[in-house]
């Protein structure tokens, strides 16, 4: 894979050796980080517990993100607990409730809350109990992570990059000229917005392609199919290409395609789901945009296990690297077989490594 | 026909004909076409729904039931998980399975005497719960031929799955208007008091009706599969509620006993009909769903009126 480095990896070999033998010692370890606060004594990292918890392993992705983790646990010598709660808020919050009502000294919890309302109470209690936790995807705007100690930080993925990533690989496909049509997500959902926002700022640097209609098929692979249909009837010939906010509904639009008997279109997505990058390997569908989700299932982890064994002091943590943007990688055909079975790499986790793929702040 | 069962064939016509006019994409053959084919599944679905509408009953139990079809069959014929390559045998033990579940909320509700509205959406969570199970994780792709084909194979302009439509609103009518099943469906929805004092046991009619509907969600399941080329767990998200419209729009009452499969099919095309021409016309995104939402009312409102009239005058 291209984030291999065999350097890295040494150093983090050595660095894990030296935070296995200043562990022992029983202070509290990390001179070499600084000060590692008065309020946390660093875990011997066998007794540290790692947890990561999505909605549920049906979906590739999230199933991908817990195997991350255990790839993570396997390389520190531990076991990740795998959680899931169907998408059902509620179970969310139980799960995590009975977590932390265990032995939290040097529990380390890798959370996807189920919506931005779900996150406040998870950070509440993870503070209450001093247990150490990073979210990912969803968070209320105004709750500040550096307002916390025990919620050492949250990644998430700027939607304006991804929608003009795979806006740019459209316009690139179609030979930087001809119409366009848009399949939107849930209107209402901020990941729709950003992504669309994305497509109109790419549309801004691409002047010859023009956007002839932009319609919602509500992520659904379904409602595309017949949303395609329906404006391949009213553009005919003059779609060259097909932006969907989703996979899911670049798949049905590849669906529509077909049926209709057209092989001229170029189709863009974004999530990377298996049938997507099939899709690209046969050359039907031309890009889709990867957050590398076993990398998110371990790099939650990390950070934890970095901070709780006392490798890596929360004061230490810049403000930018609280709440930030991950890199996230633009999948065509030249680079889709590094995606189909993706790995994730040693250094990627190291302590001090673990936030190269920062892409900035969340403003 | 009387006036009251017009009204939703007057809006069809009127709607029709307002799209036409403001679109010149609207009125092209292809587009007839495209209207005729979105249009399939969800009235194989409204098929199933309509009778128990006609009882006085609800089903929720559509995503459930079609969900666990549409994984079924996808594992049955030929596809990227397994050898399986049963082909329209794999389509009839798939339809058998929805019908089971279908079954299972009939029996529920006489037997334990839940309320329909508890049954099936229960029963519809234990058909997500089936389809999850059979899905693993691992979406189910189709290389079945001819299931395949049924979305793209055409016979006289229109697609197989909108002839497999057309042939169970043929069948849906029939059994409505010439079994026992269907009349009682009706009288149950009615008067079943009077139905059961006249000697006659409904309960085995009513589970018969589940059956049945169940039977038309899992053919609309496999429909939605041939469509897509894969088994998908929400191949039926948002049909249970799209197919009550439907059949509300075409003039079937949720109070039971009024309407049936030809009412509901023309509410099947209204629907239909209008997201494809708000589409076509050029509506935003942002406005269609409202605009669709206000048309529907009115459009119901102008079914239910000529009935309230017809009503008053009787009372």
């Amino acid at each position: 894979m291209k984030f291999t480095s065999r350097r890295t990896a040494a150093v983090v070999g050595v660095a894990l050796a030296a935070a296995t033998l200043t562990a022992c010692t029983e202070e509290a370890a990390g001179d070499d980080t600084g000060d590692a606060g008065a309020a946390t004594e660093s875990c011997d990292p066998s007794e540290v517990t790692l947890v990561g918890q999505v909605r549920n392993e049906s979906n590739p992705y999230e199933a991908s993100w817990l195997d991350g983790g255990d790839a993570f646990a396997e390389q520190v010598g531990l076991s990740q607990e795998r959680l899931t709660y169907d998408g059902d808020s509620t179970r969310q919050q139980e799960q995590i409730s009975q977590l932390l009502a265990g032995d939290t000294d040097c529990l380390v919890m890798n959370v996807l809350p189920n919506g931005d309302s779900d996150t406040p109470p998870i950070v509440e209690g993870a503070e209450e109990a001093g247990a150490f936790l990073v979210t990912q995807w969803n968070k209320p705007a105004d709750l500040a992570v550096t307002d916390y100690d025990s919620w050492l930080s949250h990644i998430t993925y700027d939607g304006v990059d991804s929608g003009k990533q795979i806006g740019d690989a459209l316009a690139e496909a179609i030979g930087g000229s001809g119409g366009i049509i848009a399949l939107q997500g849930i209107l209402d959902t901020g990941a729709a917005k950003d992504r669309f926002a994305g497509l109109e700022e790419s549309l801004a640097g691409n002047p010859d392609v023009e956007l002839l209609d932009d319609q919602t098929a509500n992520f659904s692979r379904a409602e595309a199919l017949d949303v395609t249909k329906t404006l391949l009837t009213k553009h005919g010939e003059d779609v060259k290409g097909i932006w969907a906010a989703n996979d899911d509904m670049a798949l049905g639009a590849l669906e529509a395609l077909e049926q209709a008997g057209r092989t001229d279109v170029a189709v863009v997505g974004i999530d990377a789901v298996p049938d997507a990058l099939t899709a690209i390997e046969d050359g039907t569908m031309t890009a889709t945009v990867s957050s590398d989700g076993p990398w998110q299932g371990g790099i939650g982890l990390a950070i934890g296990y970095c901070v709780a064994t006392g490798e890596l002091a929360v004061e230490d943590i810049a403000a930018e690297d609280r709440a930030w943007y991950a890199e996230q990688f633009l999948i065509e055909q030249e680079n889709v077989g590094d995606f189909v079975a993706p790995e994730t790499s040693e250094s990627d986790f190291a302590c001090d490594n673990l936030f190269s793929r920062s892409q900035g702040a969340i403003s | 026909m009387s006036f009251r069962d017009t009204g939703p064939l007057i809006a069809l016509v009127v709607i029709v004909g307002i799209f036409a006019a403001l679109s010149p994409g609207f009125r092209t053959l292809s587009n007839a076409q495209n209207i005729m084919d979105a249009a399939a599944v969800l009235a194989v679905v409204t098929c199933g729904v309509t009778f128990v509408l006609m009882m006085g009953s609800i089903d929720l139990s559509t995503p459930g039931i079609m969900g666990a079809s549409a994984i079924t069959v996808a594992l049955l014929v030929a596809n990227n998980r397994n050898d399986n390559e049963l082909g329209l045998l794999g389509v009839a033990l798939a339809i058998l399975v929805a019908a089971g579940l279908g079954c299972l909320s009939g029996l529920a509700l006489v037997l334990l005497k839940v309320p329909s509205f508890m049954t099936t959406l229960g029963v519809s969570a234990v058909g997500l719960g089936v389809a999850t199970l059979l899905f693993a994780g691992v979406q189910p792709n189709i290389s079945d031929g001819t299931l395949s084909g049924w979305a793209v194979d055409r016979f006289l302009g229109l697609s197989t799955l909108t002839w497999i439509a057309v042939a169970c609103v043929l069948v849906g009518w029939m059994v409505q208007r010439y079994t026992r099943l269907g009349r009682y469906a009706f009288a149950i929805g009615g008067a079943e008091e009077v139905l059961a004092l006249s000697g006659v046991n409904v309960k085995p009619y009513k589970v018969a009706v589940f059956t049945m509907a169940g039977a038309f969600y899992g053919l609309g399941g496999v429909m939605v599969t041939s469509q897509l080329g894969a088994g998908l767990v929400q191949a039926g998200r948002g049909y249970d509620f799209s197919a009550i419209t439907a059949a509300v729009v075409g003039g079937t009452l949720l109070a039971g006993g009024r309407g049936g499969v030809l009412h509901s099919t023309v509410g099947v095309l209204l629907v239909t009909v209008l997201t494809n021409g708000l589409v076509l016309v050029g509506v935003s995104p942002y406005w269609q769903g409202g605009v669709q939402g206000l048309i529907v009312v009115a459009a119901v409102a102008a079914a239910v009126i000529p009935q309230r009239r017809r009503n008053q005058v009787t009372k």
